[in-house]
């Protein structure tokens, strides 16, 4: 684990060791509000997606805030494994598994936590069965439907229909629901998206129906994806929840999609060189924010420009005031592209208000892959 | 998996937790090997770049292999902290340290290694004096000049010069020479990397002239990198060549064909939800993808098509057959990115995990 220098609690928060990932608190509490305030009073429930920011003490926040389903979503066995070891008792995972010793390690789980699985064709259907019945556990199943862009899951309509009865008919699985991913937010207009994430869903309610036309109960239809529409889908009658990941931290990628949401997630860095009149390095490069999906940008700056981010440097274009302003050693915050892949860089999540360290927490699930 | 995933020396690779990234023994040393070689009896010598491994383990076989300068280079004072504190007694961060906090971590350092640092600001070397004299240490500086990068160094020859009277001047530093990174472009031959490599090593050299000509000697020449380390021995002056890339290698760097890519990533198929299509474990975060995608080693036939938060997304051509739980090898297009996201290698020879190796400075972005 890194060990940054740690400041007191109390410190001015550009008083860091950099580069390091901020969080503002304010931000991060209106963001919760603005969200689960809208699901507070409908019947269709926020769960939270916490591989964004794999930060337990975040999730608590977003289950304190109410609105939230009463639990968090997961990518794989070994993040399930560390949510549950921090208090978390609903978790539903969000890709498929298959391997005998992550079905074990399930298997193990759901004496303490209530698991949602994801299948997404038949041989996986007959793996999840012969691990609950060797174990002597039952999962909950969620039928996942691959609706656009094409990835993994089902055929919506009868072929996921099948599905869903096969899990039903499956010794040790019960079947739970549906459930689909929406589409990126790199493609289109808003208003062409919603259309899009629109016809997505529908085709998984119209799969619902389909099942209990077929006389199969569909407690769960949840919806993945969509912090950028997640009011819309909200509103489809049929959704019982809708999965978001972004939403509380908002990078700055979503945030165009989410204007009243408050970008809370910064990395702060310093000018460690100003070798020509136009142009200043600062020592934050890939490995501490990450440009998988995008390059980040000056915060609160036109007039400085992310040029180029090298594994260890940021390389900014200065123009105007900046030219001046800029000099060795000052500070320079970064607004991040994307979460997931930043938080997959740090160890801690330095935690502000007012511009003041009020908490450190620990990204307690970086680098769990498996 | 509860962190430390330790599987037992013996097991074979096809019974691991997956994703995993393992180190192909056989290829690391190798690797190590070719350029031990070429530098035992070279005047020029190599000083690995830390920042691409991470591991004090593979730093100490590096300098055992022979052909070094004795020491290392690293990118960040936190990560010259985990290299001295597992005993590696030289480390040059090849990069600018700011601020108080920081320059004072570095001259601890300095009191229980050789320590060396880039500095192309006159303040900046100020504040290096500053800090070594309150700890009564001593820093070794070599002043960055830019070449082909546009990023950190100084521009013109004459600048250097007044740095490096600067730096010369003032208390607790000792001034070194001068260092500088480079850059090139595809996938060269070797004519276009020797071209390319010694136009850069000359704008070093020249920079290097000028400085002695103002009457202080230029002891280290510290330049070059894996696409021409075999450039550097061949270029009169380059005292020592900053290769980081060539230990563990990347599908980046496929032209340089005497070296192996030596760390892969293990995966296993989840679903084949369609005909020609399936998803595998591994994800973006896995990897890193800035530079591309990832390669399929193995199993033949199989392609990446994309890498998403949570899966990969693999097509298949017709009578290949795959199927849940098969594994599959991933080779990157971006070494030190991927390793900076795991915790461990797991090592292996001959199929079978011989050791497990902590990323020890992996994060260490201070």
């Amino acid at each position: 684990m890194q060990r940054p220098i740690f400041k007191p609690i109390g410190t001015p928060i550009e008083e860091l060791d950099t580069p390091s990932l901020v969080v503002d608190i304010s931000a991060l509490e209106h963001n919760l509000e603005a969200v689960h305030g809208f699901f507070r009073d409908i019947p269709v429930k926020m769960r939270p997606h916490v591989h964004a920011h794999k930060t337990p003490a975040i999730a608590h926040l977003q289950l304190s805030v109410p609105g939230n389903a009463g639990g968090i979503a997961v990518i794989n066995v070994s993040e399930a494994e560390l949510f549950a070891q921090h208090g978390f008792t609903d978790i539903t995972l969000s890709s498929p598994v298959v391997s005998p010793s992550k079905l074990r390690r399930l298997c193990a789980l759901t004496h303490t936590v209530k698991l949602s699985l994801p299948v997404d064709s038949a041989p996986g259907i007959d793996i999840l069965s012969q691990a609950a019945v060797a174990n002597s556990v039952t999962f909950d199943v969620l039928v996942d439907i691959n609706t656009y862009p094409p990835r993994g899951g089902a055929e919506a309509g009868a072929p996921s229909v099948a599905l869903a009865q096969q899990v039903s008919a499956a010794p040790g699985l019960r079947f739970e629901g549906f459930t689909t991913v929406g589409g990126p937010i790199s493609e289109g207009s808003p208003d062409e998206m919603i259309v899009r994430d629109k016809a997505n869903v529908q085709k998984m309610l119209d799969t619902r129906e389909m099942a209990e036309r077929a006389g199969l109960d569909v407690a769960v239809v949840s919806a993945g994806n969509h912090t950028h529409d997640a009011h819309v889908i909200a509103s489809m009658a049929g959704v019982t929840e809708v999965r978001s990941g972004a939403y509380p931290l908002i990078d700055h990628r979503h945030w165009p999609h989410c204007p009243d949401l408050i970008p809370g997630a910064r990395v702060l860095s310093t000018v460690i060189s100003r070798p020509e009149s136009g142009r200043a390095i600062v020592n934050a490069g890939q490995k501490a924010i990450s440009r998988d999906m995008g390059m980040p940008k000056v915060d609160g700056r036109t007039d400085a420009t992310v040029a180029g981010l090298n594994a260890e440097h940021g390389i900014l274009d200065l123009e105007g005031d900046a030219i001046k302003d800029f000099q060795v050693g000052d500070a320079v915050w970064l607004l991040i592209a994307d979460l997931n892949t930043s938080t997959a860089l740090h160890d801690y999540i330095f935690a502000a208000r007012d511009g003041v360290l009020e908490a450190v927490w620990e990204i307690s699930a970086r680098g769990l892959y498996d | 998996m509860p962190k430390p995933y330790r599987p037992a020396t013996g097991t074979p690779i096809e019974e691991l937790e997956t994703p995993c990234l393992i180190l192909d023994l056989d290829a690391l040393e190798h690797n190590i090997g070719v350029i031990a070689r070429l530098y035992q009896d070279a005047d020029c010598k190599v000083r690995p770049h830390v920042k691409n491994h991470k591991s004090p383990q593979i730093a100490h076989m590096q300098l055992r292999a022979g052909g070094t300068v004795g020491g290392v280079c690293a990118a960040k004072v936190s990560e010259a902290e985990v290299m001295v504190q597992a005993g590696i007694p030289n480390v040059l961060i090849a990069n600018q340290v700011v601020g108080r906090d920081k320059l004072a971590r570095l001259a601890s350092l300095a009191l229980r290694a050789e320590m060396l640092v880039g500095c192309d600001d006159s303040q900046n070397a100020s504040d290096l004096s500053a800090a070594a004299v309150a700890a009564g240490a001593e820093i070794g500086v070599l002043i960055e000049v830019n070449t082909s990068m546009g990023r950190a160094g100084t521009r013109v020859a004459g600048d250097a010069v007044t740095l490096a009277q600067h730096i010369n001047n003032l208390p607790g530093l000792r001034f070194q020479g001068i260092m500088s990174h480079q850059i090139i472009d595809g996938a060269p031959d070797r004519e276009a990397r020797f071209t390319k490599g010694r136009a850069d090593m000359q704008v070093v050299l020249d920079v290097k002239a000028a400085i002695e000509r103002a009457g202080l000697p230029v002891e280290t020449v510290s330049t070059g990198e894996t696409w021409s380390y075999d450039v550097a021995p061949t270029v009169q002056g380059v005292t020592e060549v900053q290769a980081g890339s060539y230990v563990l290698l990347d599908t980046s760097y496929a032209y340089m064909t005497d070296f192996r890519i030596a760390a892969k990533v293990l995966g296993t198929v989840t679903s084949i939800p369609r005909p020609g299509f399936a998803t595998g474990d591994v994800s973006i975060e896995a990897m890193a993808s800035a530079k591309g995608l990832p390669t399929i080693e193995a199993p033949a036939g199989v392609r990446v098509t994309r890498l998403t938060y949570e899966q990969t997304f693999l097509e298949f051509d017709e009578g290949v057959t795959v199927k849940a739980g098969d594994r599959y090898t991933l080779l990157p297009a971006q070494e030190d990115m991927m390793v900076n996201r795991w915790d461990q290698y797991i090592v292996v020879r001959n199929g079978k995990v011989e050791d497990v190796w902590d990323i020890t400075a992996r994060g260490r972005v201070h």
